[in-house]
C-alpha cells in the first residue's frame, strides 16, 4: 500500500523516457535544492531533539510547576499547520526569512514529534537503572546524560526521523519563509510549469533521501530498554526551577502565543466574517475524516510496527522502509498518486472520505508505525511467550498482550496521526468529496485571499480539536498506574 | 498418559549445538529439576520444550503425544513460569490467572487456583501491588490454570530473598503436588534442585551429566564434576588399593582402584578427640550449623560442617576424623 | 469484546456518513482553481442559469490541472475554472479540454481566448505601479522596464518576491526581451536595493502610509482598498498604468474550459455563457475589481478602464509556464 506513491512516481518519471529523468537530475539546481532541504532537515531535527527531549523530561520527570498543563500545551503546536505558523511569524517578525525563518518555524511546529515519544518512553523507562547510577555517585544531571538519554535514545531518534521527513516534505513554511527547498521545485513544477515529470523525478529523489535518513536512524537506534515496574522518580529542579519554568513558558509563547495573538489580531482588525454554522459543520467533517484516517492508519501500522519491533528480518525492514518513504513526499505527490490509482482501480471510492482516509494512512503511516514500534519494544517479549504457552495464538496474543502493553505508544501515535490529518491540506484538496470542507481547506480558502478575520475561527477551532487528543493522551498516561 | 519424555534432543543457534543429545523423563505428577551452571543450555531447553525455538533433532513427548517442531507454543499444553513471574502488568491478578481459560470456567477456576497458591481474595489487585513472592505464586497459578501437561519453571526463586525462597519453594512443591501437575524446574542452585525435585538432571555443556534422584546425585555423583557441582567437597589426590586410600586425614574406606581423586563431604569430617591433629583457622557460623576451616599438619586447608553447639574457636587445636566411606574418582586414561 | 463492537459500529457509521456525500453523475461538476471567497456567490447563481444541480470543487489552479490530467478520461469534472491561463493551457495541450463554440469565443477580444479555442478568459488583472503622489509625480514614473532600474530609484521601489504575479512578470520579461536582457535587468534591479514585501497588499499599504514612493502590484488591490475605505478620498496611493506593450503592463487572465468528453456539455456551455454574461462579468468588475473579459460589459462601481485599452504586451498567456528558469534567475540575482 505504501508502495503506491512510489509506483506512481516511477510511472510519471519514466513516461517520457530516461533522458528527461537524467536531465532533471543533472540540473545543478536539483543537487543544490536537495542539499538545501537536507541541511534544513538536519538543523531542524537537531533543535527538535534538544527541545523535545528537554520538554519531555520537564513534563514527565521534573517537579516543574504546572507540568500537567505544560504537558498539554507543549504538544499543541502539532495542530498548527506549518503554513499558518509561517504566516503568523512573518506578520510578527517580517525580517525572519530564509534559512533562519524556515528553521524557526519548522522547529516550533515539529518538536512535539520528538516530545511525544520521548515522554512515553520516560514514563515507562525502568527507574532502577537511574537509581543505580545515582547510588554510584553520579549527580542527577550526570544521570540524565549518561543513563536517561540512553534509555530514551530509540524514542528520540524515532521522533527525530519523523521531524526530518516532515521537513523534507514541507512546503507551506519554506515557501512562506522564502527558503528555496526541494519541495519548491516540486510545487513549481505543478503550479507554474504544469509538468508532472520533473515533479515526479524530484519526488523520487526525496524518497531516496528519506530512505537514507530512515536507514541512518535504524543504525543509530540501539536497543530499547524494557519498561520498569514502578513510577519513575521525580527530579527536583532546585535552583533551575525558575529558568526551567521560564523556558517552558517561552516555548509555549513562541509556539502557541504567536499564532494565537495573530488570530486575535485578525479577528479585531478584519471585517470579513464566518458563520458559526459553517464552522461547526466543517469541524464535524474534520473530526470524522481525521478519526477515520487515524483509525485506518493505526490498523495498518499495528502489524508493521509489531513486525518491526519483534523481527529483524529483511521483510520487516522492507515494509517499514516503504512506509517511511511515503512520509517524505509532499502531500500533493501522494495525493496525485492516489488520484492516479483511485480513478483507475477504485472509481467507486474516488473522492470519498474512505479514499481520503486512505491517503492520510499512506502519508502518515510512519507516525503510527514509529509509535507502535517503540511501544511494542517496551513490552517484554517474555509476556508474549507466556501468553502463547497459555494457549493463545499469535494473533490473539498480539491483541490481548502486545497491543495493550504498547497502548501508551499506540495512543500517542494515533493522536499524532489524528492531529496531522486535521491540518493536512494538499491531499485533502485533491481527494475530499466534492463540496466537503475541512478546517484546513477553509483556512486555506480564506487566508489565500487575505480574509484573515474569517479564517481566524477555523484556525482557533483547529487548535481546540487538536487539544482534545492531547488532553486525552495526557490523562491516559498520567493515570496509567 | 505418561508425563514428559525427551529423547536425544539436539538444538542450537547455527554453529555448535547448545543441547547435545539430551535424554530424560518426568513421570506424570513428577517434579524434575534441571541443574546446571549458567550457559549450560537450561534456557534453550525450556524454549525448545515450550515451542519457542526449534530442535535440530530428537523428540519431545508429552502425555503420549509427540511435540514436533510444527506444534506451536499455544497448542503444546505446556505452561511456563518465567523468572520474576512476568505477570501481565495491564491485567489484575484474576485477569492474569484467568488469561488462558475459557470464559465459562474462568471465575471458578481462578478462585480455585488463587486458593491453591494461598492468595484467595487477591483477584482484584494489580501486579504492581504484589510482593515478589506473591507475584511468583500468581505466575504459578496462571500457568497451572489451563491444566497443562507440564509446567516449566525458569529459575522461579532466584530474585527472592533467602527466607522467602525457602518458604516459597515448599509452597510451590505442595501446590504442584496438590494440582497433580507434572513440572520441570531449571535452576543453577544445587540446594534448590536437590530439595525440591523428585529427580534431577545435571546439565553440563548441553549434555546430561547425570539423571537420578537427588539423594543418588549427592551420594553417588556420576563423576567428579557433578560431585563438585552438587555440594561442598573436601578433595585429596590419592591411590586406591583394595578398598582403601591414604589421605592427610588418614587411611579411608573407599571403592575403586588406582590413582584418582578422593572426595569427602564437609559433614563427614568429625571434630573430637580421635583422629589426625589440626588447627582451627576460622569458624563460619550459619545458624543451623557452622563451617569450620581446619589447617592440617601438611598445610592443607579442609572444611568441616558441624551441627549443634560449636565449642571450637580460631587457633584451637582439634582432632579430626572421617565418618563413612569416601567417594573415589579414578583418573581416566 | 464490547469495545470492539463499539469500534466497528463507529467505523461503519463513519463510512456510511461519508459515502452518502458522494456526488451524482447528473450534476454539473466544476473544478474551480479560483477561490471560493471570490467566486462562491457567483457560482451559486450559476445553478439557476444552467438548470441542473451544480457542484463545485475548490483547489489551487496548478494542483487542479495536475489532478485533471491524472484523472484523464475517468474524471467527473465537466468544467475547469482557472485562476490563470497557464493551467488551462496545460490541460488543453493534453487534449483534455473541448473546443468552445465560435459564438462563445467571440464574446471576448482575440487575445483573451486560446488560439486552439479550448479556453476563454473570464476576467483579467493587470500589473500596475502604485505610487505616492505626495512624493513622486506620475509623469516622472517609469514607463518601461528599463526605466525601473534607473539608479535614481535606488531604495524607492517595493516588490513581493514570493508573489506569483511578480514571478509571472519576470517570466514575461524573459520571454519578451530575452534571457540575457532579463539577467542583466535583474542584476540592475537588485543593485537598486528594492524593498521586499510579503505580498501586494503590504506594498500598497506602505505606499499609502507614505513609507514607500512606489511599488509593483496587481491593480485590484488598490480597488479593494478604495472599497474598504469607502472611496478614493480615503486612499493616498494612486495607480500608474504603463501601456505600449511593455512587460510592466502584463495582463494575466482567469478563464474557463469545458472538459473533453463531458456528458453535460450542454449545461457546461450554458455555464460558460453565464460566466461571460452581463451578470457574471459585473460580479468580476464590481466584487473582485477585475477587468471584465467581455468588452460589452462596462465596469460600473470601480470605473476601470475598458480591457481593450490596456495595451498589454503581446504574449501567449498559456505559455507563461517556464517558472523554473525564472526562479533560477531570481536566485542568481539574490532576489528570491
Amino acid at each position: 500500500m505504501a508502495v503506491l506513491p512510489l509506483a506512481y512516481l516511477a510511472v510519471r518519471s519514466f513516461e517520457r523516457g530516461g533522458g528527461v529523468v537524467w536531465d532533471v537530475l543533472a540540473r545543478t539546481r536539483t543537487a543544490e535544492l536537495a542539499l538545501r532541504s537536507l541541511s534544513l532537515a538536519l538543523a531542524v531535527t537537531a533543535s527538535c531533539l534538544v527541545l523535545g527531549v528537554l520538554g519531555a523530561w520537564l513534563v514527565v520527570r521534573s517537579d516543574l510547576v504546572g507540568r500537567r498543563v505544560f504537558g498539554v500545551l507543549l504538544v499543541l503546536p502539532l495542530a498548527v499547520p506549518s503554513y499558518v505558523a509561517g504566516f503568523t511569524w512573518i506578520s510578527v517578525v517580517p525580517d525572519l526569512t530564509g534559512f533562519a525563518g524556515a528553521f524557526v518555524v519548522l522547529t516550533l511546529v515539529s518538536y512535539p514529534y520528538v516530545l511525544l515519544p520521548v515522554a512515553a518512553a520516560l514514563r515507562t523507562a525502568d527507574p532502577a537503572v537511574e537509581e543505580v547510577a545515582r547510588s554510584l555517585g553520579r549527580t542527577s544531571r550526570q544521570v540524565f546524560f549518561s543513563v536517561t538519554l540512553r534509555q530514551i535514545r530509540p524514542a528520540a531518534l524515532a521522533g527525530g526521523l519523523l521531524v526530518a521527513l516532515y521537513v523534507l516534505s514541507d512546503f507551506g513554511a519554506v515557501s512562506l519563509m522564502r527558503y528555496e527547498a526541494f519541495t519548491l521545485g516540486i510545487y513549481t513544477s505543478y503550479r507554474a510549469s504544469f509538468d508532472r515529470t520533473p515533479a515526479a523525478v524530484l519526488g523520487v529523489v526525496l524518497v531516496v533521501l528519506a530512505i537514507a535518513l530512515t536507514v541512518g536512524e535504524r543504525r543509530a537506534r540501539g536497543v530499547v530498554a524494557h519498561r520498569g515496574r514502578r513510577q519513575p522518580l521525580t527530579v527536583p529542579l532546585g535552583r533551575a526551577r525558575v529558568p526551567a519554568l521560564a523556558g517552558a513558558a517561552v516555548l509555549v509563547l513562541l509556539t502557541l502565543g504567536v499564532p494565537v495573538i495573530s488570530l486575535v489580531w485578525w479577528l479585531v482588525e478584519g471585517t470579513s466574517t464566518s458563520s458559526a454554522a459553517d464552522v461547526l459543520a466543517t469541524t464535524g467533517n474534520t473530526v470524522a475524516v481525521s478519526a477515520l484516517g487515524a483509525l485506518l492508519t493505526l490498523l495498518l501500522a499495528l502489524p508493521v510496527g509489531i513486525l518491526a519491533a519483534r523481527h529483524q528480518g529483511r521483510l520487516a525492514r522492507g515494509v517499514e522502509l516503504a512506509s517511511f518513504a511515503g512520509h517524505a513526499l509532499p502531500g500533493i505527490t501522494v495525493g496525485l498518486a492516489l488520484v492516479f490509482f483511485g480513478i483507475r482501480f477504485a472509481p467507486a471510492l474516488y473522492q470519498t472520505m474512505p479514499m481520503l482516509a486512505f491517503a492520510y494512512a499512506v502519508l502518515f503511516l510512519p507516525l503510527a508505525v514509529g509509535a507502535v514500534r517503540t511501544g511494542v519494544a517496551h513490552a517484554p517479549p517474555v509476556l508474549e511467550d507466556v501468553s502463547r504457552s497459555l494457549g493463545l495464538g499469535r494473533l490473539r496474543t498480539g491483541l490481548r498482550v502486545t497491543v495493550p502493553l504498547a497502548t501508551p505508544g499506540i495512543l500517542a501515535g494515533t493522536a499524532l496521526v489524528f492531529l496531522t490529518c486535521a491540518k493536512e491540506l494538499p491531499a485533502t484538496l485533491l481527494l475530499r468529496p466534492t463540496g466537503v470542507d475541512t478546517l484546513a481547506t477553509e483556512l486555506w480558502t480564506r487566508t489565500e485571499v487575505g480574509a484573515y478575520a474569517a479564517a481566524a475561527p477555523y484556525a482557533a477551532v483547529l487548535l481546540v480539536v487538536a487539544a482534545i487528543p492531547a488532553l486525552v493522551l495526557d490523562r491516559f498516561s498520567g493515570g496509567e498506574r | 498418559m505418561s508425563g514428559l519424555a525427551v529423547k536425544r534432543l539436539v538444538a542450537g543457534y547455527g554453529g555448535e549445538p547448545v543441547l547435545r543429545e539430551v535424554d530424560f523423563e518426568v513421570p506424570e505428577g513428577g517434579l524434575l529439576a534441571v541443574l546446571g551452571p549458567s550457559g549450560c543450555g537450561k534456557t534453550t531447553l525450556l524454549r525448545v520444550l515450550a515451542g519457542f525455538h526449534p530442535a535440530s533433532s530428537g523428540e519431545v513427548w508429552l502425555g503420549g503425544r509427540q511435540l514436533t517442531a510444527d506444534v506451536p507454543p499455544e497448542q503444546r499444553g505446556i505452561g511456563i513460569v518465567p523468572q520474576e513471574g512476568a505477570l501481565f502488568p495491564h491485567l489484575s491478578v484474576a485477569g492474569n490467572v484467568g488469561f488462558g481459560l475459557r470464559r465459562g470456567e474462568r471465575d471458578d477456576r481462578v478462585e480455585e487456583l488463587l486458593d491453591l497458591v494461598g492468595l484467595a481474595g487477591f483477584g482484584a489487585r494489580m501486579p504492581a501491588q504484589l510482593s515478589g513472592g506473591q507475584a511468583q505464586r500468581v505466575a504459578l497459578a496462571r500457568a497451572l490454570a489451563p491444566r497443562p501437561g507440564v509446567v516449566l519453571l525458569d529459575e522461579p526463586f532466584s530474585a527472592l530473598d533467602a527466607g522467602l525462597r525457602e518458604e516459597l519453594r515448599a509452597d510451590v512443591r505442595a501446590t504442584l503436588r496438590a494440582a497433580g501437575a507434572t513440572a520441570l524446574l531449571v535452576t543453577h542452585d544445587q540446594e534448590e534442585a536437590l530439595s525440591i525435585a523428585d529427580h534431577v538432571v545435571v546439565l553440563r555443556d548441553g549434555a546430561v551429566a547425570q539423571f537420578a534422584r537427588p539423594q543418588t546425585i549427592y551420594a553417588s555423583p556420576a563423576d567428579l564434576g557433578v560431585a563438585l557441582f552438587v555440594g561442598d567437597a573436601v578433595t585429596f589426590r590419592g591411590v586406591a588399593r583394595s578398598g582403601l586410600v591414604a589421605t592427610p586425614l588418614g587411611e579411608l574406606r573407599t571403592s575403586g582402584d588406582g590413582p584418582g581423586t578422593v572426595l569427602l563431604r564437609p559433614e563427614q569430617l568429625v571434630l573430637g578427640t580421635a583422629g589426625v591433629p589440626s588447627t582451627v583457622d576460622d569458624v563460619l557460623f550459619h545458624g543451623h550449623d557452622a563451617t569450620v576451616l581446619l589447617r592440617l599438619a601438611d598445610g592443607a586447608q579442609v572444611r568441616a560442617r558441624v551441627q549443634g553447639r560449636i565449642s571450637v574457636r580460631p587457633g584451637d587445636s582439634v582432632a579430626v576424623s572421617v565418618d563413612g566411606p569416601a567417594l573415589f574418582f579414578g583418573d581416566t586414561a | 469484546m464490547r469495545h470492539r463492537a463499539r469500534t466497528v459500529t463507529l467505523v461503519a457509521a463513519l463510512l456510511a456518513s461519508t459515502l452518502s456525500a458522494c456526488s451524482s453523475a447528473n450534476d454539473l461538476i466544476i473544478y474551480s482553481g479560483r477561490n471560493e471567497q471570490l467566486v462562491g456567490g457567483l457560482l451559486d447563481q450559476l445553478e439557476d442559469a444552467v438548470g441542473i444541480d451544480v457542484q463545485v470543487r475548490y483547489g489551487g489552479s496548478g494542483e487542479m490541472a495536475a489532478q485533471l490530467l491524472e484523472e484523464g478520461q475517468g474524471t467527473e469534472a465537466d468544467l475547469f475554472f482557472s485562476q490563470d491561463a497557464g493551467a488551462l493551457g496545460a490541460v488543453g495541450a493534453q487534449g483534455r479540454l473541448a473546443e468552445l463554440p465560435a459564438d462563445v469565443l467571440g464574446m471576448v477580444p482575440e487575445n483573451y481566448r486560446a488560439r486552439d479555442k479550448r479556453w476563454v478568459a473570464t476576467s483579467a488583472r493587470a500589473r500596475v505601479i502604485a505610487y505616492d503622489p505626495r512624493v513622486v509625480q506620475e509623469s516622472e514614473l517609469p514607463k518601461t522596464v528599463e526605466e525601473v532600474v534607473d539608479p535614481k530609484w535606488k531604495g524607492k521601489i517595493g516588490y513581493a518576491p514570493t508573489n506569483g504575479s511578480w514571478q509571472a512578470f519576470v517570466t514575461s520579461v524573459r520571454v519578451l526581451k530575452g534571457e540575457d536582457f532579463a539577467k542583466d535587468w535583474l542584476k540592475k534591479f537588485a543593485a537598486n536595493e528594492p524593498k521586499r514585501f510579503d505580498n501586494n497588499n503590504s506594498i500598497l499599504k506602505a505606499v499609502d502610509d507614505g513609507q514607500l514612493p512606489f511599488g509593483l502590484i496587481n491593480h485590484y488591490y488598490w480597488y479593494a482598498m478604495v472599497a474598504e475605505k469607502g472611496g478614493q478620498a480615503g486612499v493616498k496611493a494612486r495607480l500608474h498604468r504603463v501601456g505600449n506593450g511593455d512587460p510592466l503592463a502584463l495582463v494575466n487572465v482567469a478563464g474557463v474550459g469545458i472538459i473533453q468528453g463531458t456528458n453535460q456539455s450542454e449545461a457546461a456551455q450554458k455555464a460558460v455563457r453565464f460566466l461571460l454574461s452581463e451578470k457574471a462579468q459585473r460580479h468580476f468588475a464590481d466584487v473582485t475589481a477585475e477587468y471584465p473579459a467581455n468588452p460589452d460589459v462596462k465596469p460600473g462601481k470601480h470605473q476601470l478602464p475598458p480591457i481593450t485599452d490596456l495595451q498589454a504586451p503581446d504574449l501567449d498567456l498559456s505559455k507563461l509556464s517556464s517558472l523554473q528558469e525564472t526562479l533560477k534567475l531570481l536566485q542568481e540575482a539574490g532576489l528570491s
